[in-house]
């Protein structure tokens, strides 16, 4: 029997028998939108170093704790008497100028962890540094909104724990008509309309079903919608210019999806440092710039606020390996249309005053970070969806 | 020994098992079964590639820069083809269990490499191993090329030592998180001071980049070298702890049961014997109690090569077999970090769900597969366009449906369910299956694991 045949037989053969009840709830779920904000989240992976990122180029202590890998004071673009930006950020610079972007430093958090993983992790669940979650920030916030759950999409090929809550998970998505067209398989219907299960993802096999459930309600709207926009602006060719090219497609196209994800790797050097930030820092730079641009093209910047953090900074002294190890408080950027505070959110790190690992000490804990872009920017219960309450920021 | 018991030890220890070989078995004791298994695991089979590419390289020429470009641009070639045979091999293996611990000691001990004799080497290190003594096995990982360039190891010297490997080495391989301080990492670099290795990856100890004072490590002063390091570390019943949960997570159950792991802890802690950890495992109760069976989430490599137990097949181009990889989130060889693989739930979200019920007739049927590029950190700066990021493709395949045929003649479809899924299936899908019992035998199958419930055993 051939393929199409015997797709079409046991489709045939099945039919509509079984809708399962909460296949039909789902669908007739009203999707409950709080605000139309949406929030844009970049992870620069690895670790990235923030000292050489945002450079304090008047500091004796910068240059001798890091005598080959420092940045030149002419090396960067000035944003005050004291403190440059990586050269490789230039083409932000026209967005600074404009007021869009807000760098907040020294952000981290108590007894901080140097692993990567682990440092991701608590990043992306919001706990503290001794406590374990098995759901991220995004994904309770989900919960706690009922969101379908294309409402938190992951520009990528899976889907990491920030955006995997308790009873709801984002999407993982590259490219949209990819996403649908494998589902539209008459097979696809035959399973998902075929379980019979109240337990959901109690279980492994629930958990199966139910992403699969989650996936197939979701692939065909967003397809639809995301199918009337196409962008005319000219992305960097690399996979992070894409990635943002498919968020500004999703929303210029008017899709639900309020948190949006993405990242790019390779910031974890310990060994020949120079180029590789270089390189990065710069991919990073041009994709944002034609990001925001499109968004501004396309009148909907006014309700996007962006995102950018590594889940730890690095060590300020640097090693024999012209590289630097992990470290911890970092700075984050912000990006949007109506900051409250631009520029420079706080003042730079105190190189003087490290803990007695040589690392800097953190001023803000990055929840802070978060409890105001929910409190705020998307107005829900942070305090509900972070498990605690964290003073707010005046960034919104 | 129950038939259901022996599928299960041997979706656990292997990739399935075919109706024969089941028969086969059913009419022996655990105890032959599990020896019989361990027998035939004694031997290690070395996997290699040709790389007689290097014959007359000298180290003059990795000096010039041009050539040397020339040589890692064939070495990742090389690396690949490697990783399509250690496929190949899994799909064939002589040595099942030891085969099935080298791919849990690689999700262990991570690491990556682009050099192939150092890839190589890790890699048959790891099959050497893999029921060997622990001790001495993560001696060994510490001064093998590939581990030492992955982890700074080769950077870390007594002017500034390089923390990255000290760091991992307690975290990812021995005790876990918090089980130590920054002031433990600080002593134990300092102790792995001078590591490096020669050109052909043989390790060798520069005493004048090593630290030669002493160092204070949990509790203990000395002058200290990395062994020494690790016999402290051993010391400590939490290390048999961390690897006796990791063994229970990846063979038995997700969920700890704390009881069986103390049980395990005891038998492992003596003298860090693998083998003798792994049959008590394989002996005891609870192993093969109800709770356990059907209920793992296949990694994508189980699940690509629980099918070629069913159906063998191969995929006739190599980057296929990678690519295949890519999109259910495992390409042998190439981890996502230093923590490996996140398994269970992780292994599936709404993209590889998808991939995974399409794959068998993907494989089966010559349906046809779409997917992105996305590319490594290589490709990431590279230029795309020629690439197109999007790319459909047939996977040539050639099955061996005949074989297929040979081992489940005597089963009818009926029959066929219960020896492809192992676990409890959803009763709204029973009754599809019910219905759908008159289709052929290939169909049948095919549509069996196509199903959610083929993800788990």
């Amino acid at each position: 029997m051939k393929r199409r045949d015997f797709l079409k037989r046991t489709t045939f053969a099945s039919g509509m028998f079984f809708v399962p009840q909460f296949l039909k709830a789902f669908e007739q779920l009203p999707v409950k939108t709080f605000s139309n904000k949406k929030v844009v989240i970049i992870q620069l992976k690895g670790g990235n170093d923030g000292l050489n990122t945002v450079v304090p180029f008047n500091n004796d202590i910068y240059y001798q704790e890091r005598n080959n890998i420092a940045i030149n004071k002419n090396d960067v673009f000035k944003i005050s008497d004291e403190v440059g930006l990586h050269k490789s950020l230039q083409p932000l610079q026209d967005l600074y100028n404009k007021g869009f972007v807000s760098i907040i430093n020294n952000v981290g958090y108590p007894n901080p962890n140097l692993s990567h993983f682990r440092s991701t992790d608590i990043w992306q669940t919001a706990s503290d540094s001794n406590e374990y979650l098995q759901n991220g920030w995004v994904g309770r916030y989900l919960d706690y909104t009922k969101g379908n759950p294309y409402a938190a999409i992951e520009v990528d090929e899976s889907l990491s724990l920030m955006m995997k809550g308790k009873t709801q998970n984002g999407l993982a998505i590259t490219d949209p008509k990819m996403f649908y067209n494998p589902m539209r398989a008459p097979f696809f219907n035959n399973v998902v309309t075929n379980y019979n299960d109240a337990h959901l993802s109690e279980h492994n096999l629930g958990y199966l079903y139910n992403t699969m459930i989650d996936a197939k309600s979701s692939a065909k709207h967003i397809f639809e919608k995301s199918n009337t926009k196409s962008t005319t602006a000219a992305y960097p060719k690399n996979i992070f210019g894409k990635q943002l090219n498919t968020i500004s497609q999703f929303i210029n196209s008017g899709l639900e999806t309020q948190v949006y994800y993405a990242g790019l790797s390779g910031f974890d050097t310990h060994a020949n440092q120079a180029g590789t930030q270089e390189r990065l820092l710069k991919v990073y730079a041009e994709s944002m710039e034609v990001f925001i641009n499109d968004l501004q093209k396309n009148n909907s910047f006014d309700d996007v606020l962006i995102l950018t953090f590594s889940e730890f900074g690095r060590r300020v002294k640097q090693n024999e390996s012209k590289g630097t190890d992990h470290g911890t408080a970092n700075n984050v950027f912000v990006m949007g249309k109506n900051l409250k505070k631009q520029g420079l959110y706080n003042d730079l790190p105190n190189l003087g005053d490290l803990d007695k690992n040589g690392n800097l000490k953190y001023e803000i804990d990055f929840r802070e970070v978060y409890a105001t872009i929910l409190d705020k920017w998307l107005q829900v219960d942070d305090v509900a969806i972070l498990n605690k309450s964290f003073s707010k920021l005046n960034f919104v | 020994m129950k038939s259901e018991h022996i599928q299960h030890l041997y979706n656990r220890v292997g990739f399935g098992i075919t109706p024969k070989e089941l028969a086969r078995l059913s009419k022996k004791s655990k105890k032959y079964v599990v020896n019989e298994l361990f027998a035939s695991s004694k031997k290690v089979t070395s996997l290699s590639v040709d790389t007689s590419y290097l014959k007359g390289i000298s180290f003059k020429d990795l000096k010039e820069p041009k050539q040397r470009r020339e040589l890692q641009k064939i070495s990742r070639k090389k690396v690949q083809e490697f990783s399509t045979a250690w496929f190949q091999r899994l799909n064939n293996p002589s040595e099942i269990l030891r085969e099935k611990m080298t791919l849990f000691w690689a999700n262990h001990f991570v690491c990556e490499s682009k050099n192939i004799l150092y890839a190589e080497s890790y890699n048959n290190m790891l099959r050497r191993n893999a029921l060997g003594n622990f001790n001495n096995f993560t001696k060994t990982v510490s001064k093998e090329a590939a581990m030492l360039a992955y982890l700074n190891n080769k950077q870390n010297k007594k002017e500034s030592p390089n923390e990255n490997f000290a760091r991992e080495l307690m975290e990812l391989f021995t005790l876990g998180q918090d089980q130590y301080t920054e002031q433990d990492i600080k002593e134990s670099a300092r102790s792995f001071t001078g590591y490096t290795n020669n050109v052909k990856g043989k390790f060798f100890f520069r005493e004048k980049y090593h630290d030669e004072n002493n160092k204070t490590f949990f509790g203990k002063t000395g002058n200290f070298q990395g062994d020494d390091i690790i016999d402290i570390i051993l010391e400590k019943k939490q290390c048999a702890r961390f690897i006796s949960e990791k063994i229970y997570r990846y063979f038995v159950n997700e969920n700890i049961n704390e009881k069986h792991v103390n049980e395990m802890v005891e038998v492992f802690y003596k003298d860090y014997n693998i083998e003798k950890l792994m049959r008590f495992v394989l002996l005891s109760k609870w192993f093969y109690a109800d709770e356990n069976i059907g209920t793992k989430i296949k990694s994508p490599i189980e699940f690509l090569v629980g099918i070629n137990t069913i159906v063998p097949y191969t995929i006739e181009k190599q980057n296929q077999v990678l690519l295949l990889q890519r999109l259910l989130g495992q390409i042998l060889l190439s981890p996502p970090n230093v923590a490996g693989w996140k398994t269970g739930r992780n292994w599936i979200d709404s993209n590889t769900i998808v991939t995974r019920l399409r794959l068998p007739s993907v494989l089966l049927n010559n349906a046809e597969i779409a997917y992105s590029e996305i590319g490594d950190e290589e490709t990431m700066i590279t230029n795309f366009k020629k690439r197109k990021l999007r790319r459909k493709a047939f996977i040539k395949v050639s099955a061996d449906w005949n074989s297929f045929e040979e081992n489940y003649k005597k089963k009818s479809n009926k029959e066929l369910v219960h020896q492809i899924i192992t676990t409890k299936i959803n009763s709204g899908t029973e009754v599809m299956l019910e219905r759908n019992q008159q289709l052929s035998k290939h169909d049948f199958v095919v549509q069996l694991m196509s199903l959610p419930e083929y993800q788990l055993c």
